[in-house]
C-alpha cells in the first residue's frame, strides 16, 4: 500500500489540470534516471537487464548451495551437513538453478534481443513485460525467503508424491516451493503470451518468418513451450496445494490415490522445460559461431526446422524420467523410441554448427570459445541423454550420479556456456564496453576445467553405483577418489564463473579509465539488426523502422557479392547504423501498477502457507492493482505526442490477470 | 481504437469500426446458433437418460459435445471468420496448437495409466 | 501498444529514404487487414487473448484429466468396499465412535447415497441431472448475451449493450449461484471435499472452473461500469469482443465438463 500512497505524494506542482484523467490514475511515473525509474520501468531493454541481474543474483544463492553439497560429499561419512539440511540445500539448488537462474537468463536475453531483432520498438505489451518481471522476482524471492521460515523445501526438485505430502515432510518447506514457483510461473506465463506476440506481430517490414534470426526462432519456440508447460506444472502445485494446506486427497494412497499421476503431470511440464532451457543457448549460439566464422550459418532452415520439431517432440517424450516408477512394457517402449528420434534434430543442430566453423575465418575470442565449448560439452551430455533412451541402460543408471552427470553436462555444459557466450557477445551493446579478452580466455578455460573435473568423474561415480541425493557415503564403497576430484573441480568452476563478473567489473574500470571509448554499433561486424543502432541500443531503440530485404539484412547491406562468388565489403557497420539521435519519438509510459500487482501475490501466498487472514489484505491489494492497470491508458495523458483511443490494452489485460490470480489464490 | 485508420474510416463512412466486423454474424445467426445448442444439451440430457451403455451412450454424448464446442468457438469466438482475414487461420492455429497438445498429451497419460503394472 | 508501429511523430523523424519501400509493404499487408500496422495485420490483444486461451487448454486438461483418474480410482475402490475410503466419506465423529468400538467402516455405514454408487459401480447417483442442465443452459444463454452486447458495442447501440453486458454478468451470477447451492448440496450428502478422492477432484475442477466465471463477472461488472460512464463506445468494441472470447471459452470449458464430469457415468 505504501507504494500508491507514494503516488499521490508524487503529483508535480506543475500538473495541468486541464487534461481530463481517466477515473482513478495518479501521475505517471517520469523519472528518467535512479531506483524510481528502474522500479516503474516498461523498457524491454532495462527489464531485460533486470532479469539478468536477478539470474546472477540467484546464481550466488544456487552456487552456493553447490559448493556446500559438494564440501559435503568430500569425504565418506562427511558430517559438514546434518541428512535434513542436505535434503533442503540440494533441493534448493536444483529448484534455484532451473526456475531462477537457467529460466530468467533465457528471458533477460529474449527480452533485451528480441525486440531489437525483429526491428521492433517494444514488446507488445510493456506493461505485462514489466510485471513479468516483477512477479518472476516476487515468486523467486518468496521461495528463497523459506531458508529463513523454516527451511527450504526438501523433496528434491521434482517433489514427488507422497514423498511431498504433509506426512513426510511437514515442514513449510514445499509450501514455499509451492507457493513461489507458481507464482513465478504466472509472470513466464504472461512473458510467453507478450513475447510470442511480439514475434509474431511486431516485426519490422519486410521481416517475414523465414527472415527472422535462428535466436529469435528459439525465443519463439520456447516461449510455446513454456505457454503450454506452465499450466501442467501449475495444476500439479494447486493439487499438491489443495492436499498440504486444504486438506484434499488427490495423492492420499490409503484412499486409492495413484502418486504416479504426479510424476506425469510433473514430467509432462519437466520436460519441454528441459528444451526451453536449452534451447535459448542453441539461439545465441547460432548467431555467434557465424559472427566469428564469417560465414552465414549452415542450413539457416534446418536450424529453424529442428528447433521446432523439438519443441514438438519434447511433449512426448516426458515418461523416459519414469522408466522404473512401473510404467508397463509398452509405455516404456513408446517413450523409448520417442526419445531415440528427439535426438535427430538436436543431431541436425549440432552437425550444423559444425558445418558453420568449417572452413570458415574462425576469430577465437571468448564468445566465440564459449560458443564451442557447448557444441562439445552439451554433445557429451546429449550422447550419455540418448543412452537413457534404452530402456534397461536406463533402469541401471536411475537415481546415481551418472544422470546428474548428464543433466549437469547439457545444462551447464549446455545452456549456461551458451549465455555466458551470449554476455560477452552483446556486452558492448547492452552496456557500451566490452569485456576484457585475457580475463575472458581465462574465465573460459578456467571454467572447462572446472566443469569436466566437476560433473566428468560423476559418470564413474554413477556407473560404480552412487546414488543421487545420499546425504553421506561409506569409506569402503570406493567412491572417495572421485568425489574429492568432483569437490576440487567445483571449486574451481565456481571461481571461473564468478569471473564472468570479475571481468564486469575490471572492464568497466578500464573503459572508464580510457574515457569511455564508443565500441561502435558494430564491433563484431555481426549480421543482425540489433547491431545496426548504436551501443548501447539508444532508448527508442531505432529512429526509424528498419526495411527489410534479406536473411541477416544488416550483413548483406555491409556485403555483396563480386562476379566471381567473392563477398566485397560496400560499408562497414558504423557507416550503415542508424544514428540513435531521434527526437520525440513515442515510447510507453512507465507505470507504478505492474511492480504492485507482483509484489501484492507473495502477500497472498504466505496467507495460505500462515494465516488465510493475510490473504484479505493482499487480495486488496492485487485488485487495487488491477483497476488501478486497468483504468490507466497506455499511454500518459500528460506527454506530449499522446494520441486518443488507443489504450485497449487495461481492459483486456485486466481479464488475463483475474485468470492468472484465480489460478494462484 | 488504433485500427480507426484512415482507409478504414473512410470505408465504413466514418462510423469508426473496423473493416471486418461487416462479416461477422447477423443478430439471427446467433439467435439460431443459441437453439442448436440448447436443442442439443437437450438431446445430450435426454440421451443420457436412455437405458444404453458402453460406446453406444458416450460417443453419440462426445459428438454432440464436440459439435456444441465447435459451434460455440466457430459462431461465437468468431473463429469461423478467422478463415476469411487475409492472413488466414492465425487464431484458429494458435488455439489448436493448445487444444491438440492437451487432448494428445492427456490422452497418452490416461492410457500409460491402464497399461500399468 | 499498437502505436509503436506506426506513429505519427515517429513518421515525421523517418528519413524520407526510408518511407517508401515501407509504404509498400504496408499497403500489401494492410490491404485487406484490420490492423495494417501490424506485421500480421491482426490485433495484439487479440492474438494475446488466443494464446492465453491455448495455454488454459493445457490447464483444463490437466484438472479433466486428474478428475477422470481419480473418479475411477475412487469407484474401484468403494465397490472393493475399502474401509479407507469409506471413513473418508463419513462425519469425522462416526468414524471416531467406530474406532472405540474396534470397528472399521462397511458399505452399509455410508449414506444411501454411496451404497448406490457402490452398486452401480459409478458416480451416476449423486447428481442432480435436470438441476444441472438448468446451469448449463443458463450459461449457454449467457454466451448469447454476450455476443449480442458486442454486437450492440459495434452497432453503437449503447442501450442494448448495456442490457446485453448486465444481462450475461446476472446469468452468470445465476450460475455461480446454482454451483454453490450444489457444493452445499453435496456436502451435505457427505461428499466432503478431503474425504475421497472423487471429492477433492470433483470440488477442485468446477471449483477452478467457478473461479473463472467469477473472474469474467467481475470484467463484466467493469465493463458495464465503463458503458455508464460513457468510455465503451463503438470503437472499443474490441475489448467488448476480447471479454467475450474469455467468457465463450468458460463457456466451453463447462460444456466438456457437462458431458464429462455429469452425463457420462
Amino acid at each position: 500500500m505504501a507504494i500508491i500512497e507514494n503516488e499521490t505524494l508524487a503529483l508535480p506542482s506543475g500538473d495541468d489540470p486541464a487534461v481530463e484523467r481517466p477515473l482513478g490514475v495518479f501521475t505517471r511515473p517520469r523519472n528518467q534516471t535512479g531506483l524510481k525509474n528502474w522500479l516503474t520501468t516498461v523498457d524491454h531493454k532495462k527489464i531485460g537487464i533486470m532479469y539478468g541481474s536477478a539470474a546472477m543474483f540467484f546464481l550466488l544463492i544456487g552456487g552456493l548451495a553447490a559448493l556446500l553439497i559438494r564440501i559435503q560429499l568430500a569425504t565418506p561419512n562427511n558430517t559438514f551437513l546434518s541428512a535434513d539440511a542436505y535434503n533442503r540445500i540440494f533441493t534448493m539448488h536444483g529448484t534455484v538453478m532451473v526456475f531462477l537462474v537457467v529460466m530468467p537468463i533465457g528471458a533477460a536475453f529474449a527480452n533485451y534481443l528480441m525486440p531489437l531483432q525483429v526491428g521492433a520498438r517494444d514488446v507488445a505489451f510493456p506493461r505485462i513485460n514489466a510485471f513479468s518481471f516483477w512477479v518472476f522476482l516476487a515468486g523467486g524471492l518468496m521461495l528463497n525467503t523459506s531458508w529463513f521460515l523454516g527451511g527450504g523445501a526438501d523433496g528434491g526438485w521434482f517433489n514427488y508424491a507422497p514423498n511431498n505430502g504433509i506426512i513426510y515432510s511437514p515442514s513449510t518447506g514445499i509450501d514455499f516451493w509451492n507457493m513461489g514457483l507458481m507464482i513465478a510461473g504466472i509472470g513466464s506465463l504472461t512473458g510467453a503470451v507478450n513475447l510470442i506476440t511480439t514475434v509474431l506481430n511486431m516485426r519490422a517490414p519486410g521481416m517475414t518468418l523465414m527472415r527472422m534470426p535462428v535466436f529469435v526462432w528459439m525465443t519463439l519456440v520456447t516461449q510455446f513451450l513454456l505457454l503450454f508447460a506452465i499450466p501442467v506444472l501449475t495444476v500439479a502445485q494447486v493439487l499438491l496445494l489443495m492436499d498440504r494446506n486444504f486438506g484434499a486427497s488427490f495423492f492420499d494412497v490409503k484412499l486409492g490415490a495413484d502418486p504416479l499421476l504426479w510424476q506425469h503431470l510433473f514430467w509432462i511440464f519437466g520436460h519441454p522445460e528441459v528444451y526451453l532451457m536449452i534451447l535459448p543457448a542453441f539461439g545465441i549460439v547460432s548467431e555467434v559461431i557465424p559472427a566469428f566464422a564469417r560465414k552465414p550459418l549452415f542450413g539457416y532452415p534446418f536450424m529453424v526446422f529442428s528447433g521446432i520439431a523439438i519443441g514438438f517432440m519434447g511433449w512426448g517424450v516426458w515418461a523416459h524420467h519414469m522408466f522404473v516408477s512401473g510404467l508397463g512394457p509398452l509405455t516404456v517402449s513408446g517413450f523409448a523410441f520417442a526419445t531415440m528420434f528427439i535426438a535427430v534434430p538436436t543431431g541436425v543442430k549440432v552437425l550444423n554448427w559444425l558445418a558453420t566453423l568449417w572452413g570458415g575465418r574462425l576469430t577465437l575470442n571468448t564468445a566465440m570459445l564459449f560458443s564451442i565449448g557447448l557444441v562439445t560439452q552439451f554433445t557429451i551430455g546429449g550422447l550419455s541423454g540418448v543412452s537413457h533412451a534404452i530402456a534397461p541402460w536406463d533402469t541401471q543408471q536411475t537415481d546415481t550420479y551418472y544422470i546428474v552427470a548428464h543433466f549437469h553436462y547439457v545444462l551447464f555444459g549446455g545452456a549456461l556456456f551458451g549465455f555466458i557466450a551470449g554476455f560477452y557477445f552483446w556486452w558492448p551493446k547492452v552496456f557500451g564496453y566490452k569485456l576484457n579478452e585475457a580475463h575472458g580466455k581465462f574465465n573460459f578455460w578456467g571454467m572447462v576445467l572446472g566443469f569436466n573435473l566437476t560433473f566428468g568423474p560423476m559418470h564413474i561415480l554413477g556407473l560404480q553405483g552412487m546414488p543421487r541425493r545420499m546425504y553421506a557415503y561409506d569409506d569402503a564403497m570406493g567412491f572417495n577418489t572421485w568425489n574429492m576430484v568432483a569437490t576440487i573441480g567445483s571449486f574451481i568452476l565456481a571461481i571461473s564463473t564468478l569471473w564472468v563478473l570479475v571481468n564486469a567489473f575490471i572492464s568497466y574500470n578500464r573503459w572508464k579509465a580510457a574515457g569511455r571509448p564508443d565500441p561502435g554499433p558494430d564491433p563484431w561486424d555481426a549480421r543482425t539488426l540489433e547491431w545496426s543502432v548504436q551501443s548501447p541500443t539508444p532508448e527508442h531503440n531505432f529512429d526509424y523502422t528498419p526495411v527489410v530485404t534479406d536473411l541477416d539484412d544488416f550483413w548483406h547491406r555491409k556485403f555483396v557479392e563480386d562476379e566471381n562468388h567473392r563477398l566485397k565489403r560496400v560499408a562497414t557497420g558504423a557507416e550503415l547504423a542508424q544514428p540513435g539521435n531521434a527526437e520525440g519519438v513515442h515510447l510507453p509510459a512507465p507505470s507504478y501498477w505492474p511492480i504492485v500487482l507482483a509484489f501484492s501475490l507473495p502477500v497472498i501466498g504466505y496467507g495460505v502457507i500462515f494465516t488465510l487472514w493475510l490473504t484479505i489484505p493482499g487480495i486488496v491489494l492485487m485488485m487495487v492493482a488491477l483497476f488501478g492497470w486497468a483504468l490507466e491508458p497506455a499511454d500518459d495523458p500528460d506527454v506530449e505526442g499522446h494520441h486518443d483511443g488507443d489504450d485497449h490494452e487495461p481492459e483486456g489485460s485486466d481479464g488475463d490477470d483475474h485468470e492468472l490470480v484465480g489460478a494462484s489464490s | 481504437m488504433a485500427e480507426t485508420t484512415l482507409e478504414t474510416a473512410v470505408a465504413d463512412g466514418g462510423l469508426g469500426h473496423s473493416s471486418d466486423h461487416g462479416d461477422h454474424p447477423t443478430e439471427t445467426a446467433y439467435w439460431q446458433v443459441f437453439a442448436i445448442l440448447a436443442v442439443l444439451t437437450a438431446v445430450e440430457v435426454l440421451w443420457s437418460y436412455l437405458p444404453l451403455d458402453g460406446v453406444a451412450l458416450v460417443v453419440p454424448l462426445l459428438a454432440m459435445m464436440v459439435v456444441k464446442f465447435v459451434l460455440v468457438a466457430g459462431w461465437f469466438m468468431h473463429l469461423k471468420y478467422d478463415l476469411s482475414i487475409i492472413n488466414g487461420n492465425v487464431f484458429t492455429i494458435l488455439f489448436s496448437f493448445g487444444l491438440v497438445t492437451a487432448v494428445l498429451v492427456y490422452i497418452v497419460m490416461i492410457a500409460a495409466f491402464d497399461f500399468q503394472i | 501498444m499498437t502505436d509503436l508501429a506506426d506513429d505519427p511523430v515517429d513518421a515525421a523523424a523517418e528519413p524520407d529514404a526510408m518511407k517508401e519501400p515501407q509504404e509498400v509493404v504496408a499497403a500489401e499487408a494492410g490491404a485487406h487487414s484490420e490492423h495494417p500496422e501490424t506485421s500480421l495485420g491482426l490485433s495484439n490483444m487479440k492474438l494475446a487473448m488466443w494464446l492465453f486461451l491455448g495455454s488454459e487448454c493445457l490447464l483444463f486438461g490437466a484438472l479433466i484429466s486428474t478428475f477422470l483418474l481419480s473418479k475411477a480410482r475412487f469407484l474401484s475402490e468403494l465397490v472393493v468396499g475399502n474401509p479407507d475410503v469409506i471413513e473418508g466419506l463419513l462425519p469425522a465423529e462416526q468414524v471416531q465412535t467406530m474406532a472405540d468400538a474396534g470397528v472399521r467402516g462397511t458399505l452399509s455405514d455410508l449414506p444411501y447415497i454411496f451404497q448406490e454408487m457402490a452398486e452401480v459401480g459409478s458416480v451416476e447417483p449423486i447428481f442432480d441431472i435436470p438441476f444441472t442442465s438448468f446451469s448449463s443452459f443458463v450459461l449457454l444463454m449467457s454466451s448469447l448475451c454476450m455476443v449480442l452486447a458486442h454486437k450492440a458495442t459495434v452497432d453503437g447501440d449503447y442501450k442494448n449493450q448495456r442490457i446485453w453486458l448486465g444481462a450475461t454478468a446476472l446469468l452468470g451470477s445465476i450460475f455461480v449461484g446454482g454451483q454453490i447451492y450444489e457444493f452445499t448440496a453435496f456436502y451435505r450428502e457427505g461428499l466432503t471435499f478431503g474425504g475421497s478422492l472423487f471429492g477433492s477432484a470433483f470440488y477442485t475442477l468446477t471449483g477452478f472452473h467457478g473461479i473463472h466465471v467469477t473472474g469474467g463477472i467481475l470484467m463484466l461488472v467493469s465493463l458495464l461500469i465503463l458503458s455508464f460512464r460513457g468510455k465503451l463506445r463503438s470503437d472499443r468494441a474490441e475489448t467488448v469482443e476480447l471479454v467475450g472470447l474469455y467468457w465463450h471459452f468458460v463457456d466451453i470449458v463447462w460444456v466438456l465438463i457437462f458431458t464429462i464430469v455429469y452425463l457420462i457415468p
